[in-house]
């Protein structure tokens, strides 16, 4: 413990120093992967982050250090944190196809963290993610359009019914494991796409248009925000609504993953029958990660019908799900930092190589592929829990 | 005095193998009972019996006083039996000291809800689980304490050993099981674990050992309540003389020829 905190023990000025200045880096590279426009601007920044995780893996206290900055001062990082996020739309400006990316970004930030649930802390290999966050999406979208239920009174409801779609795929999944899991799953997330499909309730391939956009103490989300005389287009409305989801994910996923709970799910990732034997119900905590991922994805659902106003089936399909799973291990499972990382990388990068737009699929396909043969753990592999100390 | 755990005819059969023929046993509170026999006779299927692994054929398991048959495995551990494994199986990627914690799960109680909700409750239940971890840890031999941030898959073997036994002891167990805890040990190493069960008997007056031994060493220093086991049958039991002494057990450990040299 002495030597470790020796090592890596930066000064409270150094570290609020470096915790700062690495932010305001990653997000000036944010900035500049959503601002470039593909070609060799692009392959530039990839070759600087390869270059960047490539120290990472080669120096590896450089990990360690960081995280002791963290560590160090923690309101220093959140507050920088919070800076960061609340200004970008203010760089951004009037280009609302970066908002737009940004949005999207976070909300599959959002679905990536539930679904870390299960792939990351449990390793339940889950395809129906798609199919809880197209539950989410109809399910608001209907009461809105039918009942005319506000916005804020769907995210609950929606998250309540994914969660229960989370126990019934959960249940019956508890007989299988590993393939034949993610076989069942796969099934589920189908069954779902096709139902959305043929009932003629939700809309059948059409889907649902007009969903209304939700409206806080009288200002409408479709209207511009007006910060300090500075006006920003209307999807800031919803960069903030998802940054705010993104902040819910991230305590959930803290909260969970510091419990008993999280420790229970780490044992059934390690060796089910050692958990077993440690006085874990072992299928009820399966059923518990698949109903936390479906009430998370719920409201990522909920915020996407809202936003785009309208949804239809082809917004949830396997791709959806295939989609999420390669965030999760392209950005290190079990490590909500790696996660996010992830999510954005992967949501921008297919946008940046229009190249690439009809392979999705395959490219989705090779980044697994060559992730799980090269580094396995992701870009940011899980860390070892810490105690007595302040994280 | 009556039984802590009471096994009666358990039968347990695999399809056409049998790899428990009416077996009966019992240990009262505060006993140590070793379990003796070649491999493959059947030994590990108790354990995984009495832990509620496998629901046996035919029999009945009690245990302080209420039938425990077929009851799931997280039943059996919260009412008090706790047990290690053959071949170690720690949870290799986490920490020495998150393997004693999960070890705590039946004794701790947050669920998702207080988890999200009431943090500082939550946040608690963790730092006495961490106490109670370190104090475990620095109980048996070894330097298991030191090592409490590592993987546990990058123990050597004695540690191994002894962490899965300060994991089983996490759970507060009135019943240990250990299978085989002096596999991989040398001769110190084993001396030690002597030691340590001692120890920790004159520490809990009440704890009750069942110990699955081919190293006869560990059977020596606990020599009042000896089983045999061969091809899933019980073939001796007693103290540890009368059941060396015994011309079955010989057989079943020297072949036939020598039995009858």
């Amino acid at each position: 413990m002495q030597a470790r905190a020796s090592l890596a023990a930066p000064g409270k000025a150094a570290a609020a120093a470096f915790t700062i200045t690495s932010q305001l880096c990653g997000a000036t590279f944010l900035y500049l992967i959503l601002r470039v426009d593909g070609g060799w601007q692009v392959v530039g920044l990839l070759a600087l982050l390869g270059l960047g995780f490539y120290l990472l893996e080669r120096l590896p206290w450089i990990a360690d250090y960081a995280m002791a900055s963290f560590a160090r001062v923690p309101l220093v990082t959140m507050i920088t944190a919070a800076v960061v996020v609340l200004a970008f739309p203010f760089f951004v400006g009037s280009n609302t196809y970066m908002l737009h990316l940004l949005i999207v970004a976070e909300l599959y930030a959002v679905l990536a963290l539930a679904l870390n649930f299960q792939l990351g802390s449990a390793n339940i290999p889950n395809f129906a993610t798609g199919a809880s966050y197209g539950i989410g999406a109809y399910v608001s979208a209907l009461l809105a359009i039918n009942f005319g239920v506000s916005f804020w009174l769907t995210l609950p409801v929606a998250a309540l019914a994914a969660t229960l779609f989370g126990f019934i795929i959960g249940i019956p999944s508890m007989r299988t494991r590993d393939t034949y899991l993610a076989l069942v799953t796969i099934a589920f997330g189908v069954v779902v796409q096709q139902l959305l499909n043929n009932f003629s309730w939700t809309g059948g391939p059409n889907g649902l248009v007009g969903i209304p956009a939700p409206s806080l103490l009288g200002h409408s989300f479709a209207d511009p925000l007006v910060i300090f005389g500075w006006k920003l287009p209307s999807q800031a409305n919803f960069y903030y609504l998802s940054a705010a989801l993104v902040v819910v994910a991230i305590v959930t996923a803290h909260r969970l993953h510091a419990s008993r709970i999280g420790l229970a799910w780490n044992a059934l990732r390690a060796d089910e029958i050692a958990a077993r034997a440690q006085g874990i119900n072992v299928a009820w905590f399966k059923v518990l990660a698949f109903a936390v991922d479906a009430f998370l994805a719920a409201f990522a659902g909920t915020i996407y019908a809202f936003y785009v106003s309208y949804i239809s089936p082809d917004n949830f399909t396997f791709l959806v799900s295939v989609t999420i799973m390669t965030m999760v291990i392209v950005g290190g499972m079990d490590n909500v930092f790696g996660v996010i990382v992830g999510a954005f990388l992967l949501t921008i990068l297919p946008e940046k190589l229009r190249a690439f737009a009809d392979y999705r699929l395959l490219f989705f396909g090779v980044v697994i592929i060559a992730f799980l043969m090269i580094r396995p753990q992701g870009l940011f592999p899980q860390r070892m829990r810490r105690y007595g100390g302040d994280l | 005095m009556s039984a802590l755990l009471k096994v009666e005819n358990v039968t347990m059969r695999f399809g056409g193998l049998v790899a428990l023929n009416d077996v009966s046993l019992s240990i009262d509170k505060g006993a140590v009972l070793a379990v003796i026999g070649p491999n493959g006779a059947g030994k590990s299927t108790l354990f995984n019996v009495v832990t509620g692994v496998y629901r046996p054929t035919s029999g009945r398991v009690a245990f302080d006083g209420a039938e425990i048959t077929g009851r799931p495995t997280y039943d059996i551990v919260d009412r008090g039996i706790a047990r290690t494994f053959q071949s170690s199986r720690l949870f290799s990627d986490l920490s020495v000291l998150d393997n004693v914690i999960i070890g705590m799960h039946t004794r701790t109680k947050t669920g998702v809800l207080s988890a999200l909700f009431r943090p500082r409750s939550s946040r608690r239940e963790m730092a006495t689980c961490v106490e109670r971890a370190e104090r475990l840890l620095r109980l048996g031999s070894g330097d298991l304490f030191e090592q409490r941030y590592r993987p546990a898959g990058t123990l050597a073997q004695a540690d191994r050993r002894r962490l899965e036994i300060a994991r089983a002891l996490a759970s507060q167990p009135k019943l240990l099981l250990l299978d085989e805890p002096s596999v991989g040990m040398d001769d110190v190493e084993t001396d030690a674990l002597v030691a340590d069960i001692e120890r920790l008997r004159a520490d809990n007056p009440e704890l009750s050992v069942v110990l699955i031994e081919h190293d006869m060493r560990v059977v020596e220093a606990f020599p009042q309540h000896v089983t045999c086991v061969d091809y899933g049958s019980k073939i001796a039991e007693g103290d540890f003389a009368a059941v060396r002494a015994d011309p079955r057990v010989q057989e079943a450990y020297l072949g036939k020829a020598v039995a009858h040299a």
